[in-house]
């Protein structure tokens, strides 16, 4: 779902109103945003959610057992299979084409006449912001630099969180799961504020983005030739 | 900024845009502009999900934009009581399309292809297929989000005339500006605002004041003539003919060999452009040729008294009225040709 279509304003009103002026328990409200994250991620290829799914399930469960785990060998063993599965799905989807192809031309400049099946692999929306994200938990239980997160639904939350899931930043746990903990409703001046960054945000995207800078950039990056270096920073 | 003073901006600025939204398209409507449909990737994706209807239900429509302008659909939906999927693309080679329909194997319907010879026969694949190759991918990735976003679009273009990007978007009016010529730079040149509407069923259709006004028909003629659609070059010839009707022969066989019906049509055209086609693509090398080499049936508009006529205003496309008429005399014809509709009411 894109920020800047008339399907996330709706959406967005929508969760906002459900936030904020109706009165659920906090636990509710926060069962709300992370369906409402879930449904912002499926929206674009309903399949890849069982990404974060297994992303989610894997930290929770290692990451408490490597905080409370005092053999050595094991919280190894947990670590690895933390960084396996998260990295592992990293470089699959993300680096899969790019390690298939070198591979192949490895292959070929040993002399074997090998020709790889084109992989056709879709990188999925965001994964390198909240594979890195649930890693900097498993590795804060493995430091034991802060104490595990016991509740699933704040550490989902933390994983999914939609308006930093697709985009970033990659925050760390203790920035953003103690506020999960606090009921938190937007007084008027946070509501007013907020609706001045998004005009300002979508003003930069849609006319200054996306309609005035738009050709120049694309003229700069699908150059053919080597570019005088003012033209490639206005490219920029 | 103190809340109070957000607050004041807000609700001035919300006045602003919300007069300014309103004056802009009450001034767009005062100078005669109807609703007209963005003709995006999500309109088509929309109509090639309706591709599978049985196939007495449905007819599919490929082409480039002459077919876009010359079949009303609403006179078509009311004669025959079917549907008309309208597929085709403005300055693209059905020929992709035609590709793709015949690799989709759960297609098993009519199908009818415009033919203008030269889009049909441009041996230069990568331009031929632009549109069509962009519009087949996207609805093969076509995303739920899209989905949504194409149907709140759609509510919102049904009501208000500026939301038509290629006319009243901020990149539509800074593609105005006369900017000297640049080496190097190819500026597409304007058409006119009133030349190219669009409805919900992706029917093209010129406006009232465009009909009338002889001034905007020369500045279209003169795009052409700028597009070299008047120049007399060699049609494609010898083997790159022969390639394209093969693929278009294989991809017939395979809609025939499911079930399904396929014919060609070749719409009018009129003044400086059929003068040219006729020379360049001559009937007998490259229509005749086509329907013999395909075995498939073809009307053209020059054997029909009923359609051989028409006076295309900018010497390419029918006006809506003249496009009524084509549709009921073609299906007339298509009858004659032993092709069956669901009701046929005399209009």
């Amino acid at each position: 779902m894109l920020f800047n279509s008339y399907t996330f304003i709706a959406f967005f009103l929508l969760l906002l109103i459900l936030h904020n002026w109706v009165p659920f328990s906090w636990k509710t409200k926060k069962i709300n945003l992370l369906l409402a994250s879930y449904i912002f991620y499926a929206a674009w290829n309903p399949p890849f959610i069982l990404l974060l799914w297994i992303s989610t399930l894997i930290d929770f469960f290692i990451g408490k057992k490597l905080y409370h785990e005092q053999k050595k060998r094991s919280r190894y063993l947990l670590l690895a299979i933390s960084l396996m599965g998260n990295l592992g799905m990293l470089a699959f989807f993300k680096y899969g084409g790019f390690l298939l192809e070198n591979f192949t031309l490895l292959i070929n400049a040993m002399g074997f006449d090998y020709q790889a099946a084109k992989p056709n692999i879709i990188l999925p929306v965001g994964i390198s912001f909240y594979t890195f994200q649930t890693l900097s938990y498993t590795l804060d239980m493995y430091r034991k630099k802060s104490e595990p997160e016991n509740s699933l639904l704040d550490f989902s939350l933390f994983v999914t969180f939609l308006p930093q899931l697709v985009a970033g930043p990659i925050v760390r746990p203790n920035q953003l799961i103690p506020q999960f903990k606090q009921p938190h409703t937007a007084n008027q001046k946070q509501l007013l504020q907020g609706l001045f960054l998004l005009s300002l945000g979508l003003f930069m995207k849609v006319v200054l983005a996306d309609s005035m800078l738009s050709a120049s950039a694309d003229a700069v990056f699908g150059a053919t030739q080597p570019l005088h270096s003012l033209d490639a920073w206005m490219g920029v | 900024m103190q809340p109070k003073h957000f607050q004041r901006a807000g609700i001035f600025a919300g006045i602003l845009i919300i007069s300014f939204i309103v004056i802009w398209e009450i001034f767009w409507r005062s100078q005669g502009f109807p609703i007209s449909f963005n003709d995006d990737e999500s309109l088509w994706s929309e109509k090639r999900e309706q591709v599978y209807k049985p196939i007495d239900e449905a007819t599919v429509f490929i082409g480039s934009s002459r077919i876009k302008f010359d079949l009303d659909i609403p006179t078509w939906e009311k004669i025959t009581g079917e549907k008309a999927i309208q597929l085709s693309f403005v300055g693209t080679s059905p020929r992709p399309l035609l590709d793709d329909l015949a690799n989709d194997i759960k297609f098993k319907g009519k199908v009818i292809i415009d033919v203008t010879e030269g889009i049909f026969f441009d041996p230069n694949e990568a331009r031929a297929n632009s549109s069509a190759a962009t519009a087949i991918k996207y609805y093969k990735d076509w995303t739920p989000a899209q989905k949504a976003s194409s149907r709140l679009n759609k509510f919102l273009e049904s009501g208000l005339v500026f939301l038509d990007k290629n006319k009243f978007s901020l990149n539509a009016f800074l593609n105005e500006i006369p900017l000297h010529k640049r080496k190097g730079v190819f500026v597409f040149p304007l058409f006119p605002r009133g030349f190219e509407m669009n409805t919900s069923e992706r029917q093209n259709f010129m406006t009232d004041d465009f009909v009338k006004d002889t001034v905007q028909h020369n500045k279209q003629i003169a795009n052409w003539i700028f597009f070299g659609d008047t120049v007399i070059t060699k049609g494609i010839q010898g083997d790159s003919l022969t390639t394209v009707l093969n693929k278009v022969k294989k991809s017939i066989d395979k809609i025939k060999a499911r079930g399904g019906k396929v014919l060609f049509v070749r719409t009018p055209s009129s003044g400086g452009y059929i003068k040219t086609e006729q020379i360049v693509y001559p009937r007998d090398q490259y229509w005749d040729r086509m329907l013999a080499y395909t075995n498939t049936q073809g009307i053209h508009f020059q054997d029909y008294p009923g359609i051989a006529n028409f006076i295309c205003p900018e010497w390419s496309h029918l006006t809506p009225a003249d496009a009524i008429i084509f549709t009921r005399e073609f299906i007339k014809i298509l009858e004659e040709k032993g092709w069956k509709f669901k009701t046929t009411k005399n209009l």
